[in-house]
């Protein structure tokens, strides 16, 4: 009996459209599906905003959101959060919407293909030295590679780059194993059981796209390596990762 | 595990592409309208303080105001307590004065209207005597009462004694010598003489003699020397009349 097909064992697998190399997959179709949902609904709601005290109830459900974000951000950097918001705040939508309408049959989270997660931690992994040469200059933050001498140099890189792969890996782990997980459920207790795993797969949904958001943030605040700032993020990053 | 490379840089563009159009029509805007609120809240907030002050200090000010009109209201009756006071005493002191002269006027007047009834029932209860004593004394007798009254004058003269007699003469010496005899009658020369002689006897010599008739001495004969006088007139029993008149007619007015 095949439980899971093997081609299925990630959504590149599933081909919908290809010519050449230019291929069309189940990431990419539902990665657009997501993005669509995003950008729609945002589009539906911001179009006739208020700044008066009376706000609609979805403009208020997108505020809090936002606020919750900004305030996160804050925390860390003390002061422009306004700055990292389209980053960090679109890395937690995209990551907690596509988990989350995992629930809905015949959806298959971008995220539980590593392509997907190695896109995004990519995308931190340029992000944090953009930010760090814009705010302190390429002097500063590559002098931050030699602290505190020359010999640790390999290790900030070394650091960087199992950092890039462990956001990559955590994501993809989590997502993909829990789908799998709730499939081989189905085929060995078809009741309940499958349903109570799909609720925790939500809860892990959520926090998955928060870890990866709050410590994409961590890596970015402590490019910023101001000194007191380097205290504060180090002790948060060391919270988050445990 | 195999990764597409297509596949890879395709999920970084739409990423990219994810996070710009998010920036543009959510971010951006839900920003906006948060910021925009809370400088409207802020600025509402502001103005609500800025009016609580100004009440606050309009309040006090008001307040303030209250009380020195509170206190000028009550300076302003006290001395509208006192002015009335004093006008009213004032008034009363006039109306009082005019009272008593109004009252002084009226008891003068009464006492003057008394004066003149008496006055006016002496003379004529005295000229009803007279007439009623002369015809009486007519009747009774063929003696005229003129006699009678010079006979009785000199026995008056005669009768003085010594203290007054001499006062009498300081009184003639005093006067310039000169003796004025007053009646209400012609007095005959007989009777001048007999009047003179007794003076001259009883009293001193060198004087001259003067004698006017005067109808006011009600039938009587008097001499005046200088606030002296030696008289005898119906006048004295006249006026006892009147005395005892008037008090009875005092009485009777008491009584009403």
């Amino acid at each position: 009996m095949e439980i899971v097909a093997l081609n299925q064992i990630s959504p590149d697998q599933v081909i919908i459209w290809s010519w050449n190399f230019i291929v069309i997959n189940a990431t990419i179709l539902y990665t657009w599906l997501v993005m669509a949902i995003l950008v729609v609904g945002s589009w539906f709601i911001t179009r006739n905003l208020s700044s008066a005290t009376n706000v609609s109830r979805w403009q208020h459900f997108l505020e809090v959101i936002i606020s919750i974000i900004r305030g996160e951000i804050s925390e860390m950097t003390k002061k422009g959060a306004d700055k990292y918001i389209p980053l960090v705040g679109t890395l937690f939508l995209f990551i907690c919407v596509s988990n989350v309408l995992v629930v809905v049959p015949g959806f298959i989270a971008p995220t539980s293909s590593m392509t997907t997660t190695a896109a995004l931690a990519t995308c931190v992994f340029i992000a944090v030295p953009f930010y760090g040469i814009s705010r302190n200059g390429l002097f500063h933050y590559v002098k931050e590679y030699f602290q505190p001498n020359f010999i640790f140099f390999p290790f900030h890189v070394m650091g960087e780059l199992s950092r890039t792969l462990a956001l990559t890996v955590r994501l993809f782990g989590n997502i993909m194993s829990h789908e799998k997980v709730v499939g081989i459920l189905l085929a060995v207790t078809p009741f309940l059981f499958p349903v109570v795993m799909q609720i925790l797969g939500l809860l892990i949904g959520v926090i998955q796209a928060y870890i990866f958001a709050i410590l994409s943030m961590v890596y970015i605040a402590s490019a910023l390596s101001a000194e007191d700032e380097g205290h504060h993020t180090e002790t948060k990053k060391e919270g988050v990762s445990a | 595990m195999h990764i597409d490379w297509f596949v890879f840089l395709a999920q970084i563009f739409n990423f990219l592409l994810l996070m710009y159009l998010l920036k543009r029509f959510l971010y951006g805007r839900i920003i906006k309208a948060m910021d925009d609120r809370e400088a409207k809240i802020a600025a509402r907030f502001a103005e609500a303080e800025r009016l609580k002050e100004e009440a606050s200090e309009a309040a006090e000010l008001y307040e303030k105001r209250n009380m020195l009109l509170g206190q000028k209201k009550e300076q302003m009756l006290n001395e509208a307590t006192l002015a009335a006071d004093a006008k009213r005493k004032e008034l009363m002191e006039k109306v009082r004065t005019e009272v008593d002269a109004v009252k002084a006027r009226w008891q003068d007047m009464l006492a003057r209207e008394h004066d003149a009834f008496f006055y006016d029932l002496r003379q004529r209860a005295a000229k009803q005597l007279y007439a009623t004593a002369r015809k009486a004394l007519a009747d009774l007798a063929d003696v005229e009462l003129e006699e009678r009254i010079v006979d009785e004058f000199i026995r008056r003269i005669k009768a003085l004694d010594e203290e007054k007699s001499i006062q009498i003469r300081k009184a003639i010496s005093g006067g310039g010598n000169k003796v004025v005899i007053q009646s209400a009658f012609g007095i005959s020369e007989s009777r001048q003489a007999q009047i003179e002689e007794a003076l001259k006897k009883q009293i001193t010599n060198g004087f001259t003699m003067r004698y006017m008739q005067q109808p006011d001495i009600v039938s009587g004969i008097e001499l005046r020397v200088n606030g002296h006088k030696i008289a005898w007139s119906l006048n004295e029993y006249l006026e006892t009349l009147v005395e005892s008149l008037t008090e009875t007619l005092q009485k009777e007015a008491h009584a009403a």
